[in-house]
């Protein structure tokens, strides 16, 4: 069996969008090179030096990511409108349950252990990809009343808000990102853009509020409460100058400054060791340092690129929740990849958003890996309908070639 | 407008927005490597830096290979009282116990002193608590297992650094030689001479600074691997060294002098076997803090007359028959300088040998002013040709200057400057120029220069050998060293220093006893300076040994002073010349091919037939077997006449055998063979066992076996 007929193999198991496909592709490798690379130091601290281990770790998990891709991407997503309102429903009392029970982690409850194959995930993952596909679904429902306030808008946004408080005590920022991109998809699926600027308008109202109290609350009350510490303290290092400015900061600065346009090449950065979290938060400083502004640019292409094809499907999508399921999800995606990489360059304050499918991470990659499948089952079914319509275009044409 | 428009306009308008995002993003990224850049990469630096690799410097070593110093690795302990895993909870469950453990330990402060510190240095918050200072090895090892520490460098900040530190195996033997390098870099003796190659070459290791305060290696490339020190082969020998030491210090006890030393020289090679500098404290203590043997150049006194007399000689302007008078042992140089000799009345007439044997100042100087008197520049001369007026050049520093007045000098050079030149003042010369001169003329006239490392070893490389160097091919005629050989031996055989004499070996020597000019009090005070310095055997001169000791304070039981150079620095030489004799199997033989027909067979201790035979075939006695068909193990050897007579010696199951006459070797094994358990006093062969042969015994029978 040649190589050429390997590829057709594999084109013919998979179906979708091949350049979805390779885009996928083609950011697992960056992230295990750049994890490979960037885990040194917790591999020499933690691992007593087996570099290996985590490398070997995310292979596992992306290669299990894959398959939740494979398997996603064959169920058709007419099927996944009522997955969404399920899963919507379902998050509810699994980000309440999370919040009072959840593990603490730096002092964010975020966590829950599934009870019987023992994995830990954020639900607030879950929660994200369930209201962005719950959007898909409301909005498409209700396109033809979709600029009435009470009728549409209010109930969406309604379904929008409870996700988003729900989930806002323990992660500040996903909240906040999450709210964001509902209204670029409530933007997209045609609501009042009225209604919209308004949300926005209150929405800062809101978030200066609470910048303002959480800068100004008694202090006594900020240890008792570890998270606004937290969020004081990113806040306060992201409003100062260059003195003032956070040791991470500095840090992935350091690494950008250094990597050049060609970068240090694989596996040589320096500034893995300093940074917090390079293999996360900070993933992209760590490519910009290996990598150079060239690999960097590539990233940020990928992910336009993926977005790009995803209007591609959207337009050819016969039925409005396909173009929008898919359209969100994209968004969703890239808004939150570039908001991380908007931290790591210093636009933004520290979120602690991970580079979805590049950062080093195991459920939450796989929640990606989810939205991916639904993507491309959006696309698998549009090739087959084109493909079906040439059919019986073929067939209509048959008689009178004859 | 339709529904799909609506939307697809609302998507690109969106797609639009995140790519004026992105570019965003490419922007700051851009303006960070490029705007900020200088500034971000001049901060990268600072966290990578070369961090020293010590080289592990190289050991000093005797000509045996015995370790003269070497470094040893200690540690220092620190402590982080505020690491992680140590919470309230568990430092107040484990501070008595750890305090009770380091007392035990370490038992120089009590429990509650160690909790105190503890207690305080974590209340203080101390991250880096030096807790103990320059620890073995074993301690760590101990410390490691006590609660809190047991939790390791993260958890229980519990760190260990190494450093090395320089040891010397033998202590205080030739410390002053050996030397040492501070801190505040003073060097001194071999340390300070030879650091260059003891030293090594630092490697250097390109690390980076990890979170938690870590320095981790960066990788391999960049590293410089430190060359090791080089190991110095000394000269020096530990044991005659100890003996030197020892009878040094046991001269200054016995005679109350403030300081002295001893020196000892292989004549062939000039290599320098012994070095001993040794001070007497005010408190009697004994102390080694300077170098006399290089760095102390005094008047040498009488020891000089032979230089003189080898001038004399040499210049053929007297022979050693030649006659003068001792003016009745005091002899006036203008208005106040008076010469004496220290026999009052003086020797009468006599002749160069006798006067150089009695060590006649008035006779010595009578002879020299008589050939000198007129041109005393060409004395003068001669002994500069000798190179006594520079420094010799040793391997190790603190050598002092020497200084030969001599008439071109018009300040210092007086009337009298000659004959008391003669006699050993008007110069000053160190220990160690004196006995390269007298080392010379062991050597047959050639002059090496003192050695005293011989060797420069390197792991992995040729090592490097320092040969003697030679000063001088010749100093004198064969017919002057002929001469100034029997001039020396005489001194031993019928001269000042006869209790040198003994029937074993010949020695060849001089004494000394200079007055020591006080700085201010110039020649008043009665401060001596004793030395003997010669070579043995005589007759072919194997070693050089000097003495001094200067300002012995002993008086004999008339109230005399002890200060001459035979009886104060004499018994110094001569347990160091008999030390080596006894060591020295090549000096031993002629005396023992001389004496070993005359010599009985040697007794034998009862023991082993094997033994024994292997004994008398290889040295080719004779012995006779009483019991001819039955040879047992153990044999008993009588003398008859110059063959052994061997009986053997029973062993009977249950009874004590007699195992007098054996060595402890063989009683031992015999006795413990059969279940007798031996207690052993003395050494030598047994004379007495607590049980008498023949007596039964049981398994827990003790024999005491007196040995002598």
């Amino acid at each position: 069996m040649n190589s050429n007929t390997a590829i057709k193999k594999i084109t013919n198991l998979t179906k979708g969008d091949f350049a979805i496909w390779i885009v996928v592709i083609l950011l697992s490798l960056f992230s295990m090179a750049v994890i490979y690379s960037a885990t040194g130091t917790l591999a020499y601290q933690k691992k007593g030096g087996h570099t290996e281990f985590y490398l070997l770790k995310q292979l596992i998990f992306v290669l299990v990511g894959f398959l939740i891709i494979y398997f996603c991407h064959l169920v058709d997503y007419r099927y996944y409108s009522r997955v969404a309102q399920i899963l919507w429903v379902a998050s509810i009392p699994l980000l309440l349950y999370t919040l009072i029970f959840g593990s603490d982690v730096n002092d964010a409850k975020r966590w829950i252990t599934l009870p019987i194959i023992n994995t830990s995930f954020q639900t607030s993952d879950l929660a994200k990809i369930a209201l962005i596909m719950f959007l898909a679904r409301q909005l498409s429902k209700k396109q033809d009343e979709i600029k009435e306030f009470k009728r549409a808008f209010l109930p969406i946004l309604i379904s929008v808000v409870v996700i988003c408080i729900l989930i806002f005590p323990a992660n500040l920022s996903t909240a906040a990102v999450l709210f964001m991109t509902s209204i670029v998809i409530m933007f997209i699926g045609r609501i009042n853009v009225k209604y919209i600027l308004l949300l926005i308008l209150s929405g800062i109202i809101l978030l200066a509020g609470a910048i303002f109290t959480v800068k100004n609350l008694p202090t006594n009350f900020v240890s008792k409460m570890g998270r606004v510490a937290t969020w004081q303290s990113r806040l306060e290092n992201y409003g100062g100058d260059d003195k003032t400015a956070s040791y991470q900061n500095e840090q992935a600065k350091i690494a950008i400054a250094t990597g050049g346009i060609f970068g240090k090449g694989p596996g040589k950065s320096t500034q893995r060791n300093f940074l917090p979290n390079p293999y996360a938060d900070f993933v992209y400083a760590t490519i910009i340092e290996e990598y150079g502004l060239l690999g960097a640019f590539t990233v940020i292409f990928l992910y336009l690129f993926l977005l790009y094809r995803t209007i591609q499907i959207a337009m050819k999508s016969p039925r409005a929740f396909g173009a929008l399921l898919a359209i969100g999800l994209s968004f969703s995606l890239v808004i939150q990849a570039f908001i991380n990489m908007a931290v790591a360059v210093n636009i933004f304050p520290v979120t602690g958003l991970p580079l979805p499918l590049v950062s080093m991470g195991g459920t939450s990659l796989w929640f990606t890996c989810f939205a991916f499948g639904c993507i491309l089952s959006v696309s698998r079914h549009i090739d087959e309908n084109e493909a079906e319509q040439q059919k019986t275009e073929a067939e209509r044409l048959k008689p009178e070639s004859e | 407008m339709n529904i799909k428009q609506d939307i697809i306009w609302r998507v690109w308008l969106t797609f639009g927005l995140l790519s004026l995002f992105a570019l965003a993003i490419m922007f700051y990224a851009f303006k960070i490597q490029v705007i900020e850049g200088s500034k971000w990469k001049s901060m990268a630096d600072s966290l990578v830096s070369y961090k020293n690799i010590e080289a592990t410097r190289g050991n000093i070593l005797d000509c045996n290979g015995n370790l003269l110093a070497t470094s040893i690795p200690i540690y220092d302990i620190r402590l982080d009282l505020k690491a992680d895993g140590i919470s309230d909870a568990i430092f107040n469950d484990s501070i008595s116990i750890l305090s009770s453990k380091i007392s035990n330990l370490f038992k120089d402060k009590s429990a509650e002193e160690y909790k105190n510190i503890l207690v305080n240095a974590r209340k203080h918050g101390e991250r880096y608590f030096l807790f103990k200072n320059k620890i073995d090895y074993n301690f760590v090892k101990q410390l490691k297992t006590f609660p809190i520490f047991n939790l390791g460098r993260f958890k229980g900040g519990f760190m260990v650094e190494q450093e090395s530190m320089r040891m010397m195996p033998f202590k205080h033997l030739a410390m002053r030689t050996i030397g040492y390098k501070n801190e505040d870099n003073t060097r001194v003796g071999l340390e300070g001479a030879f650091d260059k190659e003891l030293s090594g070459i630092n490697g250097q290791r390109l690390m980076r600074k990890i979170s938690g305060g870590m320095w981790m290696p960066l990788n391999d490339e960049n590293e410089i691997e430190p060359a090791n020190g080089k190991d110095i082969v000394t000269t020096l020998d530990v044991n005659l060294q100890d003996v030197s030491e020892h009878a040094l210090m046991m001269a200054l006890e016995e005679n109350l002098a403030d300081h002295g030393c001893a020196i000892l020289m292989e004549v062939s090679t000039g290599e320098i076997k012994a070095i001993a500098n040794l001070r007497r404290k005010l408190d009697g203590t004994i102390t080694e803090d300077f170098n006399y043997a290089i760095g102390d150049n005094t008047e040498p006194g009488s020891t000089f007359k032979l230089i003189s007399v080898m001038c004399l000689l040499e210049d053929g302007l007297a022979k050693i028959t030649d006659s003068t008078g001792t003016e009745g042992g005091e002899k006036k140089y203008g208005e106040k300088a008076t010469m004496r000799d220290s026999e009052p009345g003086g020797y009468g007439t006599i002749t160069l040998q006798r006067a150089f044997e009695k060590s006649s100042n008035v006779a010595i100087s009578n002879f020299v002013t008589k050939a000198y008197g007129k041109n005393p520049k060409q004395f003068t001369d001669h002994i500069i040709k000798l190179g006594l007026n520079k420094k010799l050049g040793l391997q190790i520093n603190g050598e002092a200057t020497p200084l030969v007045k001599t008439p071109d000098d018009k300040k210092i050079w007086s009337g009298t400057s000659l004959p008391w030149l003669s006699i050993g003042y008007e110069v000053n010369l160190s220990p160690m120029q004196m006995i390269t001169i007298y080392n010379a003329i062991a050597n047959k006239g050639k002059m090496v220069k003192p050695l005293l490392v011989k060797e420069i070893k390197s792991f992995g490389s040729e090592s490097e050998s320092l040969k003697p160097i030679v000063l001088d091919e010749k100093i004198c005629s064969d017919a002057t060293l002929r001469s100034l050989t029997t001039l020396l031996s005489g001194v031993v055989e019928h001269g000042t220093a006869k209790i040198l004499k003994n029937p074993n070996y010949t020695v060849a020597g001089k004494t000394g006893t200079a007055q020591v000019a006080d700085k201010n009090k110039g020649y008043t005070d009665k401060i001596y300076q004793a030395s003997f310095v010669g070579f043995f055997p005589a007759e072919n001169p194997k070693y050089t040994c000097m003495v001094v000791i200067n300002n012995p304070k002993r008086t004999d039981k008339n109230g005399m002073l002890v200060y001459y150079g035979a009886s104060v620095a004499g018994p110094v030489f001569k347990e160091i010349a008999d030390k080596v004799y006894s060591t020295n199997i090549d000096m031993q033989k002629k005396t023992l091919d001389s004496t070993f027909s005359k010599a009985k067979i040697p007794i034998i201790k009862t023991g082993s037939i094997h033994d024994f035979k292997t004994i008398c075939s290889s040295l080719g006695f004779n012995y006779v077997y009483a019991d001819a068909d039955e040879e047992s193990d153990y044999v008993n050897a009588g003398i008859n006449d110059s063959s052994y007579h061997l009986e053997e010696v029973r062993i009977h199951e249950n009874r004590v055998p007699n195992v007098i006459g054996m060595g402890t070797k063989d009683a031992v094994y015999i006795l413990e063979n059969i279940g007798i358990i031996v207690r052993l006093k003395g050494y030598g062969k047994v004379t007495q066992q607590s049980l008498s042969a023949g007596t039964p015994f049981d398994k827990s029978t003790i024999v005491e076996l007196t040995l002598e």
